[in-house]
């Protein structure tokens, strides 16, 4: 039932086995870190990344006993962020928590100064785990009705949050040739508020539609990423749904500028992994709905690396 | 009676000593970070939401909220005192505010806008017990064509926000518009105005912006007479309203109650919009029209109860639906989400004491508020004594920490520095700004919903008319527009046939 794409599960698979036969104690150089380390968010204080960034570094402080100093450098869609990151020192005294999607499109839509390949990555922490919905009433239950819809209305209307949700919904305008339009916005919550009130036949969310789906006001029409997500299991992916649209693949990312020693690198993406598995920060996935997930160093980078071809191939005229 | 058992319930949890002791500590850290200037209700309760990890859920909602609402009572303090905002709304409170302050009547103005807060803050609170849920229905029944054809009645009546030369007022909200522009635009991923630079990609700051154009640049206004150690504000008369103020402030304050209210639920743009729809309501039936913009205390009064009223009613999207209406409510649902509450639309069956311990405790932080402000009053105003050389450095500095703390980076103190003296050269030709704020925060709201508008309907613009509220909106602006426009035109004719004479 779960479709591996890219083989990324594969790789967080094996990186969570081999490391846990070394709990609680990553391997550091004798004077690593002998300074607290500063974890630079890429959004502001609050939001998914913020949080996500903040449980883990309060549970790698108490695991390894570092000191973990958390600050936000919101702007440009994590550009901003990315492109600072890319200037400093590659000591491993500065992490930057940030979204592949940030790495991937940013470089792709305009000159942001940086892209995938000035990073290195260490791991990764949560995936997003993004649907397509609709309100409950909607006359229509999956992707084919809902391309019904649009072909008889003469269009149906998504709003979407982002660039790789409008692109995705382009891919299956063209895919079933109907007036499927994205209608893009300030953000998630915009999109929901205009889905809620029945302004568009549907929305594509990253978080904000899971409760809204537990409290009856929304069903799930189909999930956009590469497996079935867990809030509605019944419902297909979009390839079980009959498309061949790109899945949107998104995680929330651990990265330095590149040219890491090997050693600090190990130590840091063992003390990420360890951290991933804690139990507080196990807890605050669940309060997200959602569920602590490592790709590990090697497949964060393929994954950016992929991403950014896709996106490129997309966007760059 | 199943309202009143809620209320008790409320009740029974706001005054938790816990409970109690936090709120006071919200209202008052609120307090204190809207009179410094720049540093606003966003970044504290950013940087503060750490601190709540380790609070119950109610409790630590009900400080941040507290540092919310506590923030519009402190932040309408410096707008009258010192002429700078903490952030739009009381942008509005500054026009008639700040001059009542030169005029020596700073205590009136501060005190009448306190008890408009709290009587809005009263009202709404009500408001909120009773129809939350039917008002969400309102606010979701808003499509962007209806925000649209809000923005236009917005951004027609900021014409009216000019004392002077109409002529002058739409030249500033058109430039207003345009510098609201800058950033990318989300639609085709274009860049304007950015000239490459990555801190403009997200537009203008408008704390920056703000403080600049109103703190520094009347800064150096002042340090143009030359005397350096001169008060700022003329002599103090008396602390209090005058029982001709009561008079004059009675029907403002409900007037902006119910406006601010009922704008405030609206998800986006709301509760700016409040604070000066109902400034230019009062200045067209107000007796005293002809104060208005020279220190009329109805300018203070109702902007001041509307946007405290939006600032509580623009709770109800987020606890009742899990839509944040503005990033302070991204914020709050950020803090309810590491206690493992989902802010949606079962947060109130599931979690009744959170949802009326919150509301009960907006009551009792307003009324901490008051009595914590009305004796306030009196240091506030020793305060402007103080002589420029000492206090000009200090907001300066402040302003520029607040400035900073954005987005932890220096451009933003230039993007300040350079506004500031933008503004100084503009004022010199009798430009005013409040008009060029409200184009510049407006502008891109009107853009945007105009633009995902013609997206919805496929480039059909009978949608406009089609739609009673937002048909009902249109009408409103045109209205709006014949009253403002006429008496102009009436008087520029009356000077042409006068030079005939």
């Amino acid at each position: 039932m779960i479709r591996i794409t890219l083989g990324m599960l594969g790789a967080a698979l094996s990186a969570t086995l081999l490391s846990t036969t070394s709990p609680l104690a990553a391997e550091c150089p004798a004077d690593f870190p002998s300074k607290p380390i500063t974890m630079v968010v890429s959004f502001g204080a609050g939001g998914g990344t913020d949080t996500i960034a903040r449980a883990l570094a309060t549970a790698i402080e108490q695991q390894q006993g570092w000191t973990i100093v958390v600050e936000n450098r919101p702007g440009a869609g994590g550009a901003n962020a990315a492109a600072w990151l890319k200037t400093q020192p590659a000591d491993g005294y500065i992490i930057g928590a940030t979204g592949t999607d940030a790495i991937a499109i940013n470089p792709a839509i305009s000159d942001v100064g940086y892209s995938w390949a000035d990073f290195d990555y260490l791991g990764s922490g949560m995936q997003t785990w993004l649907g397509l919905v609709a309100l409950s009433d909607a006359p229509f239950d999956d992707l084919q009705e809902l391309v019904e819809l649009a072909r008889q209305k003469g269009r149906a209307t998504v709003a979407v949050a982002g660039i790789n949700q409008e692109i995705l919904i382009k891919q299956l305008a063209e895919e079933f040739d109907v007036e499927l339009v994205a209608i893009p916005g300030a953000g998630a919550a915009e999109a929901l508020t205009s889905a809620l009130g029945g302004h568009v036949d549907a929305t594509t969310q990253g978080t904000l539609h899971v409760e809204q789906i537990e409290a009856g006001k929304m069903k799930l029409i189909t999930s956009i990423i590469d497996r079935r997500v867990p809030y509605a299991p019944d419902v297909g992916t979009l390839e079980e749904q009959g498309s061949k649209a790109q899945p949107l693949i998104s995680h929330t990312i651990f990265i330095t500028p590149k040219g890491l020693q090997p050693e600090i690198a190990t130590c840091l993406e063992q003390a990420i992994d360890e951290g991933v598995k804690a139990e507080s920060y196990v807890k605050q996935m669940e309060a997200f709905k959602n569920e602590g997930l490592n790709l590990g160093a090697e497949g964060n980078a393929r994954l950016a690396r992929e991403l950014s071809e896709f996106y490129n191939a997309m966007l760059k005229p | 009676m199943e309202m009143l058992d809620h209320l008790m319930l409320g009740f029974s949890v706001a005054s938790l000593p816990m409970n109690l002791a936090f709120c006071f500590l919200g209202v008052l850290l609120g307090t204190v970070i809207g009179i410094l200037p720049g540093i606003g209700p966003l970044a504290t309760i950013s940087m503060l939401l750490p601190l709540t990890f380790g609070m119950s859920p109610v409790t630590s909602l009900i400080m941040l909220s507290g540092i919310f609402y506590g923030a519009q009572y402190g932040g309408s303090t410096t707008a009258i005192l010192v002429n700078l905002p903490g952030e739009a709304s009381s942008t509005v409170t500054m026009i008639d505010g700040y001059q009542m302050a030169r005029r020596g009547r700073a205590g009136p103005a501060l005190a009448v806008a306190a008890i408009g807060s709290f009587f809005a803050g009263t009202v709404t609170t009500m408001l909120i017990a009773v129809v939350a849920v039917p008002l969400t229905a309102v606010a979701l029944s808003f499509g962007p064509a209806e925000y649209c054809a809000l923005m236009v009645v917005g951004l027609v009546s900021s014409i009216a926000l000019a004392s002077g030369s109409v002529v002058k007022a739409i030249g500033m909200i058109c430039c207003g518009l345009l510098l609201g522009l800058t950033g990318v635009d989300i639609y085709s991923s274009q860049q304007r105005f950015t000239f490459g630079m990555l801190p403009l990609m997200d537009g203008i700051d408008f704390v920056a912006l703000a403080v600049g154009i109103f703190g520094f640049a009347e800064i150096l206004r002042n340090l143009e007479s030359g005397t350096s150690s001169r008060p700022l504000v003329g002599r103090i008369t008396s602390l209090m309203p005058t029982r001709d103020d009561w008079r004059r402030i009675a029907g403002p304050i409900l007037r902006g109650t119910g406006i601010g209210g009922f704008l405030g639920i609206l998800p986006g743009g709301g509760a700016l919009l409040s604070a000066f729809v109902s400034y230019n309501i009062e200045k067209k039936v107000s007796p005293n029209s002809a104060e208005f913009g020279h220190g009329a205390i109805e300018g203070v009064a109702a902007p001041e109860s509307a946007n405290n009223a939006a600032a509580q009613t623009s709770f109800i999207p987020m606890l009742s639906l899990g839509l944040p209406a503005s990033p302070i409510m991204a914020l709050m649902i950020g803090a309810l989400t590491i206690h493992g509450i989902t802010p949606g639309p079962n947060v109130i069956s599931r979690d009744p004491a959170l949802f009326w311990g919150l509301i009960a405790s907006m009551w009792i932080g307003n009324a901490m508020l008051l009595v914590l402000n009305l004796p306030l009053i009196g240091i506030w105003v020793k305060l402007l004594q103080v002589p420029y050389r000492l206090l000009y450095p200090i907001i300066i500095g402040l302003c520029c920490i607040g400035v900073y703390s954005v987005s932890n980076a220096p451009f933003n103190v230039y993007m300040t520095m350079f506004a500031g003296l933008l503004a100084y050269a503009l004022t010199k030709f009798d430009l005013e700004w409040a008009p060029f704020i409200l184009g510049f925060v407006l502008g891109p709201l009107f853009e945007h919903q105009l633009r995902r508008t013609m997206l919805i309907t496929g480039g059909d613009a009978s949608v406009f008319f089609t739609r009673p509220i937002s048909a009902g909106l249109l009408i409103v602006a045109a209205v709006l527009l014949v009253i403002i426009v006429l008496p102009m035109v009436r008087q520029s004719r009356e000077q042409i046939f006068v030079e005939e004479d």
